[in-house]
């Protein structure tokens, strides 16, 4: 009767996938016992109070010793009860609300990770539709493949500690660092991208036309996708200008780089057109309204083996490209650049979520 | 025919790696010999190729292969980065490959 705690009693089992209904029934029970445990001191305290009242009336006469001593034992055994029942209702109490904030900060994270895998798929261009993340295909190929699955999450936190390399340039340059901490710094963010290139290789290994087409970019860099990332020489092109000073031998330099480019990704390509020549001529092998377990499969899966090949040699010409804008351009001046790219690809990123947020009406067409 | 010629290439038939190396060199204006290898023919080739070698510590012979001035110069790899480097056009010029 008077353990609030009786009172208490589960409805159902309480699992743990419905974590907002269970909070809400945390909060009801705490909430009710809190109050319960204090009605129960109230009438408590009008039970001693009727107690000593009754105590009095039944035996009549006070003040004989005997009597006295009784009630007085009573009284303290009641009250000795009553505390050890608070302590306990308070223990209690306590034990409830820990787990209630152990549930709001677990939800809390829930929350936190949903809200990231938004940003990342709206970074991607991609409409966030009613059902969900995994109508789109970038969760659908990342469920897929393992390889691929593990590949983006990397990715994630490439894109992050990219960002933060950004930044440290940034505040580096502003802040005149001296040279040789700089240098580190240029070192450690071309490190850096050629880690990516290692990621991206094993990613091929597990689904080079994944790789290959770009999904786990944000919609503007799809744009100038080139064999699995960015085409060196329109880097080249476009960034160059951020350096302001360089010496004739530099630009020189720089122009020849520019032309090695061209000349090897147009190679690379012509490349890629004789592949896909291949793969499509061993598709369309035979007649075609065959069934599609013929040989020509087989063809057309050993030919297009290759494609790992070609995603490994763009990645390796970008970063021969980005070596060998190292070997060119001072320390200073290759910080500059590395931030220039950082910033490039950033704003690309922005320019995704500028489109994936444009408005849906031909009429109210963005003026620029 | 490895010493005969400035520039030869020995990739797979239908490779479309070794056709990377082959428009790479006639962008530059080389014009390179071409021997294709037949898939069963590919262990005998780079036995014979290796013996030849001469060139560089790392003998083994992947395809696509290139031999400049009869030394294995290496694979595609090597081409792109000694090309982005600057110092393909001179190795080629000093064999004979290249005029201009």
């Amino acid at each position: 009767m008077n353990s609030p705690t009786s009172h208490f009693v589960p409805p159902r089992r309480m699992g743990v996938y419905d974590p907002i209904h269970q909070i809400s029934m945390w909060e009801e029970n705490f909430r009710s016992n809190v109050s319960l445990s204090a009605s129960t001191l109230l009438i408590d305290d009008a039970e001693i109070k009727f107690d000593n009242q009754s105590e009095y009336a039944s035996h009549g006469i006070p003040g004989t010793s005997k009597q006295y001593d009784q009630e007085a034992n009573r009284l303290a055994d009641k009250i000795q009860r009553r505390l050890a029942q608070n302590r306990e209702a308070a223990r209690k109490s306590r034990l409830r609300k820990k787990a209630y904030v152990q549930q709001l900060e677990s939800c809390r994270v829930k929350l936190m990770q949903l809200e990231q895998e938004v940003d990342h798929a709206k970074q991607q261009g991609l409409h966030i539709g009613g059902t969900g993340l995994g109508s789109n295909s970038l969760g659908f190929a990342a469920s897929l493949n393992s390889g691929i699955a593990n590949f983006e999450m990397e990715y994630g936190r490439w894109l992050e500690e990219r960002n933060r390399h950004t930044l440290a340039l940034r505040n580096a340059l502003s802040s005149h660092m001296g040279d040789v901490e700089l240098g580190e710094l240029v070192d450690g963010t071309m490190n850096h991208y050629f880690k990516l290139f290692g990621m991206k290789s094993a990613a091929a290994k597990a689904d080079a036309f994944y790789v290959m087409s770009g999904m786990w970019k944000s919609s503007a860099e799809r744009f100038f996708f080139w064999i699995g990332g960015f085409r060196p020489s329109e880097i080249l092109k476009i960034l160059v200008p951020r350096i302001e000073t360089m010496t004739e031998q530099q630009r020189s330099d720089i122009s020849n780089l520019g032309k090695s480019c061209q000349q090897a990704e147009d190679a690379l390509s012509q490349g890629m057109d004789k592949l896909q020549q291949m793969v499509s001529e061993s598709v369309a092998a035979g007649q075609l309204e065959e069934q599609t377990n013929t040989p020509n499969m087989s063809t057309a899966m050993e030919r297009l083996a290759a494609l790992v090949s070609f995603v490994n040699q763009a990645d390796h010409l970008r970063q021969e490209t980005l070596l060998q804008m190292s070997r060119i351009l001072t320390k200073r001046q290759a910080a500059r650049w590395l931030l220039a790219l950082g910033e490039y690809f950033q704003r690309l990123q922005a320019l995704s979520s500028f489109w994936a947020n444009r408005p849906s009406k031909p009429a109210e067409c963005l003026i620029p | 025919m490895v010493s005969e010629n400035a520039v030869i290439v020995f990739g797979r038939r239908g490779c479309c790696m070794s056709h990377v190396v082959k428009r790479l060199l006639l962008g530059l204006g080389v014009n390179p010999a071409v021997y294709e290898v037949e898939e069963k023919d590919e262990e005998g080739v780079a036995r014979e190729l290796e013996a030849i070698g001469g060139g560089g510590d790392n003998n083994k012979v992947q395809f696509p292969a290139v031999f400049i001035g009869g030394k294995l110069f290496g694979g595609l790899d090597r081409i792109m980065a000694t090309h982005i480097s600057g110092e393909l056009v001179p190795i080629l010029k000093q064999a004979g490959a290249l005029w201009l």
